[in-house]
């Protein structure tokens, strides 16, 4: 059985390769915020040559840059046997990139424009990445999910999901802790790459509450206004 | 009239003129020589003559003279006919210097010139257009990234007031709104460069229909909206699987977001002589016929009084129009207002 568990880490080193510079300062300064340690570069070749030291323990990547694109990056990093964990981002709706991405070794991607508290929470996650096998009951405080008969259970109670509640739901626990966005949510649950314009998340997440949350005395699914959900105890 | 039988009814006109005057001077001729000056009685056998030659000689000279006019006039008239076909084929998307051109210097050669170097022209600045909303829309994007960090940076400080925190996520509500339409523009000005490549493969629509229905039953439930099912035929068609989900998630919403409260959303997928024809109907106060030819436009909205209360970004429909239009296939928009409303696609089917 998997456990999955906020445990803090000791202080990650992290490397954020962004050319636009606002932005750039603002994933920095929201990194720091939360104990992190951060080096920025705006240039793909400088990002390269820091990347080749490995010295740190996560990196943010920008796939449009000058001098050397992202992908191009995180490829020759891979090449030379860098296993760094690497955080994509990547322009909304740009599917061919992301998959790219994927493929050539980006341990996880987030679309722009990007909810801050959410690239913090998968910042954070990139350092636990290896120790997340996964497995086939999920468990979140006394809430488990069985992945193979989609089914819920929490204090002696069991719920039947349909595969939308049930895929919505095996996210948000093997996030738990970690702000989900709603542009993430769309993306990873219902495999969409635009914004459909919608409250079906939220609309999705009300049920999932009636049925997880409602007659409980501890609530576990949270709405972080204007950032998104978080599943935690 | 066609210019053709115009020109050739004023040939035959004239060849009858000609015909009458050679006919009359025949005449004189046939007076003179039988009886010396003329002004004498009139002899029968000289306007027999005459009349026999007009009929024999000229009527037949009259005909021929009317076929060439008719044969020269097709001929004259023909690369006219062809550059008229080949104009036909022009629009928006192909317009750069495509006529092909007889180089012999005449004067449909020279119209051709001219003709191209206008659809030149007019490209050039449609292509203007093009790449400034494409720009405008890739502009966009970062500050409204940055923007949205500096908001969110903001509300981590401690002593904020809940009013202050309130208009602080009012703002990143309509940041993300604002991101929602520099998303569907940026999608729609690719599209209109041809910079997007949907990826073709069998798609089972109905499949992809029923996935939806389950979705909008779901979103339509808090407005007490029932949304049926008709008819589901089983329907594989070469399609862009990504894109058909999001034209069917587009129109659903739709249909619920402008139906009234308890009312109801059919669906119904029929296969029919190779094609594929979905039908979505709601029972919202629809459009007036008038309205009706622009509701594909982008920021199109309906009537603003009913609708105030509904959010979109008004470029819903124009995405779903290319996406059924990038597929080869129709969408037709059909109101009777207050009563149904239905969109009507046409798909080829492999």
């Amino acid at each position: 059985m998997e456990r999955i568990t906020v445990e803090p880490k000791g202080i990650m080193h992290v490397l954020v390769v962004e050319d636009e510079k606002k932005t750039a300062s603002l994933i920095r300064s929201a990194l720091e915020a939360e104990g992190f340690t951060v080096d920025v570069c705006h240039r793909g070749d400088e990002a390269l040559e820091a990347g080749r030291t490995g010295a740190y323990d996560g990196i943010v990547l920008d796939i449009m840059l000058p001098g050397c694109d992202g992908l191009s990056v995180l490829r020759e990093l891979r090449e030379q046997r860098k296993g760094t964990p690497v955080l994509l981002l990547s322009a909304r709706g740009a599917v061919d990139e992301r998959v790219e991405g994927l493929n050539a070794g980006a341990d996880d991607y987030l679309p722009k424009p990007f909810v801050l508290a959410e690239l913090v929470a998968r910042v954070r996650a990139l350092g636990r990445r290896g120790s997340e096998a996964k497995s086939t009951t999920v468990r979140v405080a006394d809430l488990t999910l069985d992945t193979v008969s989609h089914r819920a259970q929490r204090g002696g109670k069991t719920f039947d999901l349909t595969t939308r509640e049930f895929r919505l739901l095996e996210y948000l626990m093997r996030s738990a802790g970690r702000i989900c966005g709603r542009m993430s949510i769309i993306e990873k649950v219902w495999d969409y790459d635009f914004d459909p314009g919608t409250n079906l998340v939220d609309v999705y997440i009300k049920r999932l509450r009636e049925k997880i949350d409602d007659g409980f005395d501890s609530k576990l699914l949270h709405t972080v206004r204007g950032a998104g959900y978080v599943l935690k105890e | 009239m066609k210019i053709r039988t115009r020109l050739v009814l004023w040939y035959g006109a004239i060849l009858v003129v000609l015909l009458g005057i050679i006919g009359l001077g025949t005449y004189e001729e046939f007076v003179e020589h039988a009886h010396g000056p003329a002004g004498a009685v009139i002899p029968e056998s000289a306007l027999d003559e005459a009349a026999e030659m007009g009929l024999w000689v000229g009527l037949p000279a009259v005909a021929l003279g009317l076929a060439g006019g008719w044969w020269i006039t097709r001929q004259a008239l023909a690369p006219i006919n062809s550059l008229t076909e080949a104009i036909q084929k022009i629009h928006e998307r192909n317009l750069r210097g495509t006529l092909p051109r007889s180089e012999n210097g005449d004067e449909l050669d020279r119209l051709t010139e001219v003709f191209n170097a206008m659809t030149t022209r007019l490209d050039e600045s449609f292509q203007h257009i093009r790449e400034f909303t494409l720009h405008a829309s890739h502009e966009l994007k970062t500050p409204l990234t940055i923007m949205r960090g500096e908001i969110e940076t903001a509300l981590r400080e401690e002593n904020l007031s809940a009013t202050q925190k309130e208009r602080l996520l009012s703002q990143i509500d309509e940041i993300e709104r604002l991101a929602k339409i520099v998303d569907g523009l940026t999608l729609l000005t690719k599209a209109d460069a041809g910079q997007i490549q949907l990826k073709f493969e069998p798609v089972r629509l109905d499949e992809l229909v029923r996935e939806n229905v389950a979705d909008a039953k779901i979103l339509a439930q808090p407005h007490g909206i029932q949304v049926d099912l008709a008819m589901c035929d089983e329907v594989s068609i070469p399609g862009d699987r990504h894109r058909l989900r999001q034209m069917l998630l587009n129109l659903t919403d739709n249909a619920i977001k402008y139906n009234k409260p308890n009312g109801t959303v059919t669906l119904s997928l029929q296969r029919g002589n190779g094609s594929a024809e979905l039908k979505i109907e709601n029972t919202g106060a629809g459009l007036a016929p008038e309205r009706q030819a622009h509701v594909f436009e982008r920021f199109f909205r309906g009537d603003a009084s009913h609708n105030s209360a509904v959010e979109g970004c008004g470029l819903g429909l124009s995405i779903s129009q290319w996406i059924v239009t990038a597929h080869g296939g129709t969408i037709q928009f059909v109101s009777e207002p207050n009563q149904t409303t239905v969109v009507t696609i046409q798909l080829a089917v492999s």
